[in-house]
């Protein structure tokens, strides 16, 4: 009697549960969010199968090379099923990547999955490093020149991030090499050291190509914060009331106007992923790391097609979550913007 | 609506992040004017340099080597920037490899504002399903890491600056497509457009006459940025051995060859890197300078 009445109230609460659950702006924003990234998920595997398969360019003779036989290709075709129709191959691939089977390489007996696992590791530490040393330098550096707008350190560093912006990558990554590995020494140009082997000799390997990816992201970030911090100095009414209550101005910035601004970096540090997934290609070529993006070189030389078609597909569904799991995050972290939105 | 997946290089935040905050008016308008006018003077000098000055002057062929040659210095009589380990003259590569540099830039920046313009803003007066369809298409190129979709489409269609020119296409097109969209969404409700349509405009005549004007400065401000973009990943896609094969010259493949002899004469690869980036950061700048003189985001 005692337990039904207790599994009663519980239900209800339960249901009274659910039904704060669905009136719930920032739930309801979030759950559009996340059904409307199911098509773009399902574009990017159809955008990656076609882009391989519906352009001109045959990879069975590609693979074979000019000397092969119309027989040989013919059976090479069946082998990987070039024969059958586009919708049928593209069915087949996508019942396979939806139970994680991403296929088999056609250039090594490897699995895609397992290349891809193989290869993963080294690009994310690659993207981490490059982030820590972005905020290492870039925030205190924001401090600095919000502290004094227009002072020399924010001068300085608006002609330095106009031309970390502007550097191409292999530009970049070709000019510290000569300097740091042809004329000091200090790094070496080209190699890799796991992380397993030897942690010292992989920050020695890792240190330059991360800075290569750090330095564009230092000058974008410095002044993005540094325009945001500098925007709430001048005008936010809690700046006011600190300054008021006599809080020093070194404290307003840091603790008060720096965790606002904290926000706004977070959302674009998600948007940038895909730009720096393509600088990561570049700089793993440049330093012969063997992350994910040499290995897609590498496939797309060889015409390993299913390897390319992985790599593309994880490069992009990463940024899908990415820019959903950033545009979640921002309305967590902000409840103005969540209720705002909510509302439009 | 949601946040758009930015490009580090081509969106910019709601602030002006490259300009100023604090200075006094003055100060900043006659800043503002030679943060546009130097740059832009630079790059029409270089332009000049590019397509006039080789009609005007004999220089050396960019293609045709002279073994007897090889690898000048820099300054030395009748090969101003030196020559390469095959003996092509610097210079002459160099301002032919502009030539592609800012041929495809133009290209790509054109394509991508005439298509991904009408697109967004079809998109954004349209409304409804034709914007869900439209944006969600967009969004799913947007995902794809651009240097990647080029990469690939790059290689599918084989090496020509034409084939370069589509498939930087693929990755202008979504970025002008989000602009556009955004400023028609802002005119869209304006009493000059309902007044057009309640006097029985047609549609397209609306978006043609009364909207494109009103979005010209923002699209052309974010082709500048976008130029420069688009002359990085051109080099890259040289760089990688996947753009312009030789040997024809490009800025990117003239870097890619001075790699290998990185180590005894750098100036391979810092001549044609210098000019990559300067261009880039000229660009860069207008295209800033322009955008907060404009007042546009």
């Amino acid at each position: 009697m005692s337990t039904s009445a207790s599994v009663q109230s519980v239900s209800r609460s339960g249901s009274a549960f659910a039904r704060r659950l669905a009136g719930s702006p920032a739930l309801r924003l979030s759950g559009r969010r996340l059904l409307s990234a199911i098509p773009v998920l399902w574009g990017v595997t159809l955008l990656s199968f076609l882009m391989l398969n519906a352009l001109p360019g045959d990879a069975a003779s590609a693979l074979l090379g000019i000397n092969a036989t119309p027989a040989e290709i013919r059976s090479f075709s069946i082998k990987l099923h070039l024969n059958e129709p586009l919708w049928t191959r593209y069915g087949h691939w996508l019942a396979g990547v939806l139970t994680g089977n991403l296929g088999t390489s056609l250039a090594s007996p490897q699995s895609v999955a397992s290349i891809i696992g193989q290869r993963l590791p080294v690009t994310l530490e690659l993207v981490i490093y490059a982030l820590i040393i972005t905020f290492v330098v870039s925030v205190p550096l924001a401090v600095l020149c919000a502290r004094w707008p227009r002072g020399v350190i924010d001068q300085s560093s608006l002609v330095l991030s106009m031309a970390s912006i502007s550097v191409a990558p292999y530009v970049l990554g070709l000019f510290l090499v000569i300097l740091f590995a042809v004329h000091w020494s200090i790094f070496p140009a080209i190699g890799y050291t796991s992380l397993g082997a030897s942690v010292a000799g992989n920050l020695h390997t890792m240190t330059l190509p991360s800075i290569v990816l750090a330095i564009p992201l230092i000058g974008f970030y410095t002044r993005f914060l540094r325009a945001d911090l500098v925007e709430q100095m001048q005008s936010e009414d809690y700046v006011v009331t600190a300054r008021a209550k006599g809080v020093s101005e070194w404290r307003i910035l840091t603790r008060h106007a720096l965790r606002n601004s904290f926000i706004g970096l977070l959302t674009v540090i998600g948007l940038n992923l895909a730009t720096l997934i393509g600088a990561t290609v570049i700089v793993e070529e440049i330093f012969s790391l063997p992350g994910i993006g040499f290995e897609l070189l590498n496939a797309i030389s060889n015409r390993d097609v299913p390897v390319v078609e992985g790599i593309v597909l994880v490069f992009g569904i990463a940024v899908v979550l990415a820019n959903l799991a950033t545009d979640l995050l921002y309305g967590v972290l902000d409840p103005r913007i969540r209720h705002v939105r909510a509302r439009s | 609506m949601s946040v758009p997946a930015a490009d580090l290089l081509t969106t910019a935040p709601a602030q002006d992040v490259l300009g100023g905050v604090g200075a006094g008016p003055r100060v900043r308008s006659r800043l503002r004017n030679l943060e546009i006018i130097v740059p832009g003077a630079l790059l029409v000098v270089l332009l000049f340099f590019c397509f006039i000055w080789p009609l005007l002057y004999h220089i050396p062929s960019p293609t045709v080597a002279d073994l007897f040659e090889v690898n000048r210095p820099l300054w030395s009589p009748g090969h101003i920037l030196g020559t390469d380990a095959v003996g092509y003259d610097v210079m002459s590569r160099i301002l032919y490899g502009g030539r592609v540099s800012f041929e495809v830039a133009a290209a790509v920046q054109a394509i991508g504002l005439v298509v991904g313009g009408l697109f967004g803003m079809i998109a954004a007066y349209r409304g409804g399903w034709t914007e869900a369809v439209l944006m969600r298409i967009l969004d799913v190129f947007i995902a794809f890491p651009s240097l990647v979709l080029v990469l690939a489409i790059a290689d599918s269609l084989g090496p020509s600056e034409t084939h370069v020119i589509w498939a930087l296409s693929a990755f202008s097109i979504p970025a002008f497509a989000r602009v556009a969209r955004a400023a028609t969404l802002r005119l869209r409700d304006q009493p000059f457009i309902v007044a057009a349509r309640l006097s029985g405009t047609r549609t397209w005549r609306i978006l043609l006459q009364h909207l494109a004007p009103n979005l010209a400065p923002q699209l052309l401000t974010f082709s500048l940025l976008g130029a420069s973009l688009t002359i990085i990943l051109e080099g890259a896609l040289d760089f990688l051995g996947y753009g312009v094969p030789p040997p024809t010259a490009t800025w990117g493949n003239m870097i890619a060859t001075g790699q290998s002899f990185i180590s005894v004469y750098p100036q391979y690869v810092l001549v044609p890197s210098v000019f990559l980036v300067a261009t880039s950061i000229c660009l860069n700048m207008m295209g800033d300078g322009l955008r907060a003189r404009w007042g546009v985001r």
